[in-house]
């Protein structure tokens, strides 16, 4: 069919007049939907595969480059054109500067500028140029003395084309009239930059009125109208899209699933086609641009440098946030149970410890949680000691827990259609709401292109209108988080319990591709939806596309937890027999902070929390957000120590001070203890914190007889120490982790410690695997 | 931003997509390298925070000025050549040992297209840039981009279907 406006709409090209009008087509003719899928699913073929990485620079040309950048040739914009024109002849001097005159005053014979504007000053400079000196402006700069690359600058004639490209609408004005219209320009880009379209195009008109040949006025006009008219139809446009081939694609679907068998021998001959109808975009719309589909993993993970040894002398004090989320641990399930080692920036030591439950004491009636404290020797390492600090959250008879206001925001774009997304999350969440109890509310707000309330906030006891609200959840289109968080936020706070437990519960993969898609910004919008006092629980779902750093991000900002939900039965541990910790804080902003005795202690390092660092002011700075702790939740938290003596592991020497004396602080009173934990916390509706202290003395147990927990923890950290790639844990082999977590299962509730030794398993086989096809 | 920090990223962002871009138009990647540290030599040169909005068109324009340059020159040095440079479309073996069946199969059938198809065939998916500015580029109209781009579209789907027939 010869017709572009298939491929401009496929590749997302089309003005917004003309896609409606297309889509109005569209929706009429067969063989036009036909085309049309035929054409997307191409588009994505060449997008994935048309890059080959063995295009790339060698390292000498890329040297010279940052050579060329170093040694002070950086830009002199109008030394370029002036000075070597000068140097070819004055008449061509003379050119440019008429040149430039003319096309400031509007007296430019030329109207090309009207339909081509970029790239007409070349065009008119050089016919000026031959018209006066008689010789193109190539060979009319050619005389220059000593250029810095004479046949660059030169014979071709391309830099200054873009020099004077760029110098547009910025040059001196030369008169009244065109200082005026500098102005206007000016102002007309402070509008457009601060989203004021209306202002800034009049301006930018007017502009155009007194200078019709202003390119400078006609690109920004050109320019808000492309940014207008993404900000208004980019939604519309992926619900559309989607839409409208919803029906073929089902139709395109059982066509390539009945050409399967047709040539069952041959996979390679099958083609595309057949493929790329079930792998491409129509199952999953997604923002042009975006490659996605189980043939391409756009799953992000934010890259994680290991905590490395500090000094006790230049660092005493440790501090951190708490952390309860378990989200890593479901993830790097994941991966090994699909034959894969996970990516380092998936492995979030302290969530996988953290999955697990422990067995530790009770806190003391009027504290919200208990603190526990071990010492014992590092396994991958005799030499250094291992301290484990172990908090337990309250536990709170299912019967006395407050009402609750759930709010649970669904993500029903076009990414959530797999099995183990949305039908996931619809089974999922009818187990919690079996579990509600008349006190509590329910509400769901979904949200794709655009966002709605699809169950007003309904009592916890009309079960079957809430039951039959989740069976109606269907997915399609694109995923604009920003606006259906912010409607779950106000349908939360409509119905605020002062007493109860208020929360907006995220369920999605994360990957928001229209409005606010930006991390900080989402970020932004929930810390200023936080101060409402509606909690934030985020459920991860699903594989090929999770954005798992976004989601952690927003829990953690958003006063909340973040779970991975891959199977039904993480979905019954998360929403059921943890259900109260999840959605019940009972303390807020926990931050630990360890200082160390530099009597006993020559370095440390905490294991995990690197994304939850926090700087040693932060500790006593109530405004400082951190983790918060729910009902039952336990927090493990280990640190590698090495004994006063010994050296650190790889000490990255400093020169000694030359303007100061190694000024040591005043050893205290010969104190034994190796560190001190101290606890802050607020009420989950405080403000003002509270501190725990506990000193740890330096009595070291050996490893064998720590307690079970203690050293399950042990293993569990060095099989994500091992995962991450950490030099400390290299000799460390993964049989000797099977072994210490085989003695230690202890009497593991919910068998997760065996689910556990399998895991190790089929890590040690890839990383065998992996090693194997290294050498 | 430091220019070299803007340089780094711009190295990241661009390398890559510009010595293909650049290979389709010499047809060798050695030359195409060479064009390619030409472009980032002027635009270590460039006033960055200028040009920024609109690097991708600049670096692409003058990739292509460069690449093409290289061509006239190797046609003046060897002028028992042929005028219209015919790139190589054989690659050796070892290039694509790790490519998939099909994404060799593709750029093969890409690399027979007519040039002007071809190049923004590859700015177009290859690159990410925009009509608008692969009509900077081309120094071509928009709707033009947009013919052309469906033209080559076509032949590539009539082509890889005749390949990939059922027997």
């Amino acid at each position: 069919m010869n017709d572009p406006r298939i491929t401009a709409y496929a590749v997302g090209e089309l003005e917004p007049a003309e896609r409606e009008a297309f889509e109005r087509e569209l929706a009429t003719s067969t063989e036009l939907q036909h085309e049309l899928a035929e054409t997307v699913a191409l588009a994505e073929q060449l997008t994935a595969k048309l890059g080959d990485t063995a295009d790339q620079l060698d390292d000498a040309r890329r040297a010279k480059i940052f050579a060329a950048a170093h040694s002070g040739e950086a830009h002199r914009p109008w030394a370029r054109i002036w000075v070597p024109a000068m140097a070819a002849g004055f008449i061509a001097l003379l050119a440019l500067v008429s040149l430039q005159t003319r096309r400031e005053s509007g007296t430019s014979e030329t109207s090309l500028a009207a339909t081509e504007p970029q790239g007409v000053d070349l065009m008119t400079a050089q016919t000026v140029l031959a018209k006066s000196g008689g010789e193109p402006a190539g060979i009319a700069l050619a005389g220059q003395a000593t250029p810095p690359h004479p046949l660059l600058d030169a014979v071709d004639g391309t830099p200054p084309e873009f020099d004077v490209f760029i110098k547009e609408g910025k040059a001196a004005p030369s008169d009244a009239e065109s200082s005026e219209t500098g102005a206007l320009l000016a102002e007309a880009k402070n509008h457009l930059e601060e989203g004021r379209y209306d202002l800034a195009s009049r301006h930018s008109e007017e502009v155009l009125r007194r200078d019709p040949y202003n390119t400078a006025a006609r690109r920004e006009l050109e320019k808000m109208s492309t940014e207008v008219s993404t900000f208004a139809s980019n939604d519309a446009f992926n619900e559309t899209r989607s839409r409208i081939s919803a029906p073929f694609s089902a139709d395109a679907k059982r066509k390539a699933e009945a050409e399967v068998p047709a040539a069952p021998q041959s996979t390679a001959n099958r083609g595309v086609w057949a493929n790329t109808a079930l792998a491409t975009g129509w199952d999953s719309p997604q923002a042009p641009g975006q490659v996605g589909g189980p043939t391409f993993n756009t799953e992000a993970y934010d890259s994680v440098t290991p905590n490395g040894f500090l000094d006790v002398a230049g660092n005493p004090l440790s501090t951190f946030s708490i952390d309860v989320d378990t989200a890593s641990y479901a993830n790097v399930r994941r991966f090994l149970n699909d034959g894969m080692l996970p990516p380092s920036g998936a492995v979030r030591i302290e969530e996988l410890i953290n999955y697990f439950p422990y067995d530790l004491p009770a806190p003391a009636e009027d504290a919200p949680f208990s603190v526990t404290t071990d010492v014992t020797r590092a396994p991958w390492n005799p030499g250094h000691l291992l301290a484990r600090i172990a908090l337990k959250g309250r536990d709170v008879a299912p019967g006395s827990l407050p009402p609750s206001n759930l709010v649970f925001l669904v993500d029903v774009s076009g990414s959530m259609r797999p099995e183990n997304k949305l039908p996931l999350l619809k089974r999922a969440l009818r187990r919690l709401v079996d579990r509600l109890s008349p006190k509590d509310s329910v509400a769901i707000v979904t949200y794709a292109g655009s966002s709605g309330v699809v169950l007003p906030p309904t009592d916890g006891n009309d079960k079957a209108k809430v039951l039959a609200a989740l069976d109606r959840l269907e997915s399609g289109g694109s995923t604009n988080g920003a606006g259906g968080i912010q409607l779950a936020y106000e349908t939360a706070r409509e119905h605020f319990l002062p007493e109860g437990n208020n929360r907006v519960i995220l369920c999605t993969d994360g990957d928001f591709n229209v409005g606010v898609t930006s991390q900080s910004e989402l970020v932004r919008l929930i810390e200023k939806e936080r101060e409402s006092g509606v909690f934030l629980s985020v459920l991860g779902f699903g594989t090929g596309n999770v954005k798992d750093s976004t989601m952690e991000k927003l829990a953690d900002s958003g006063n909340g937890n973040y779970a991975y939900v891959d199977s039904l039965s993480e979905a019954r541990k998360v929403l059921v027999e943890q259900m109260a910790g999840t959605l019940f804080t009972i303390a807020k902003d926990v931050k630990i902070q360890v200082e160390f005795n530099p009597a006993t202690v020559a370095g440390y390092r905490l294991i995990g929390y690197e994304n939850r660092l926090l700087a040693k002011e932060d500790f006593n700075d109530d405004t400082k957000d951190a983790g918060e702790i729910g009902v039952g939740h336990t927090v493990t938290a280990l640190y590698e120590i090495v004994p006063a003596g010994r050296k650190l592991p790889a000490e990255r020497s400093v020169d000694p001070l030359k303007y100061q004396t190694a000024r040591t602080r005043e050893p205290a009173p010969a104190s034994e203890d190796l560190f001190t934990v101290k606890l802050r916390y607020k009420a989950p509706d405080g403000d003002k914190s509270r501190l725990i202290e506990k000193a740890v003395g330096n009595e070291v147990v050996e490893f064998e007889k720590a307690p079970v927990d203690c050293r399950f923890a042990a293993a569990v950290a060095a099989f994500g120490m091992k995962l991450r790639g950490d030099e400390d844990a290299e000799k460390f082999e993964f049989a000797d982790i099977q072994r210490i977590a085989r003695e230690s299962l202890g009497a593991d509730p919910g068998s997760y410690r065996a689910e556990f030794l399998t895991l190790i398993e089929k890590a040690k086989r890839l990383h065998e695997e992996s090693g194997a096809s290294r050498e | 931003m430091t220019p070299q920090e803007f340089l780094t990223q711009a190295l990241e962002r661009y390398e890559r997509p510009l010595v293909s871009y650049a290979r389709s138009i010499t047809g060798d990647l050695e030359s195409a390298r060479d064009a390619v540290q030409e472009t980032f030599l002027r635009l270590a040169r460039q006033d960055f925070k200028a040009l920024e909005p609109r690097l991708a068109p600049w670096l692409f324009f003058v990739c292509r000025n460069c690449a093409i340059d290289h061509c006239r020159k190797v046609v003046r040095l060897a002028p028992a050549e042929d005028d219209d440079v015919v790139p190589d479309p054989g690659r050796s073996p070892a290039d694509d040992a790790t490519a998939s069946e099909d994404a060799e199969q593709l750029r093969a059938l890409v690399e027979k297209l007519p040039e002007k198809q071809r190049e923004i065939v590859r700015l177009k998916f290859d690159a990410g840039l925009t009509y608008r500015e692969i009509a900077d580029v081309m120094k071509m109209t928009v709707s033009h981009v947009g013919v052309q781009l469906h033209h080559a579209i076509q032949t590539l789907r009539t082509q890889w279907q005749r390949a990939n027939a059922l027997p």
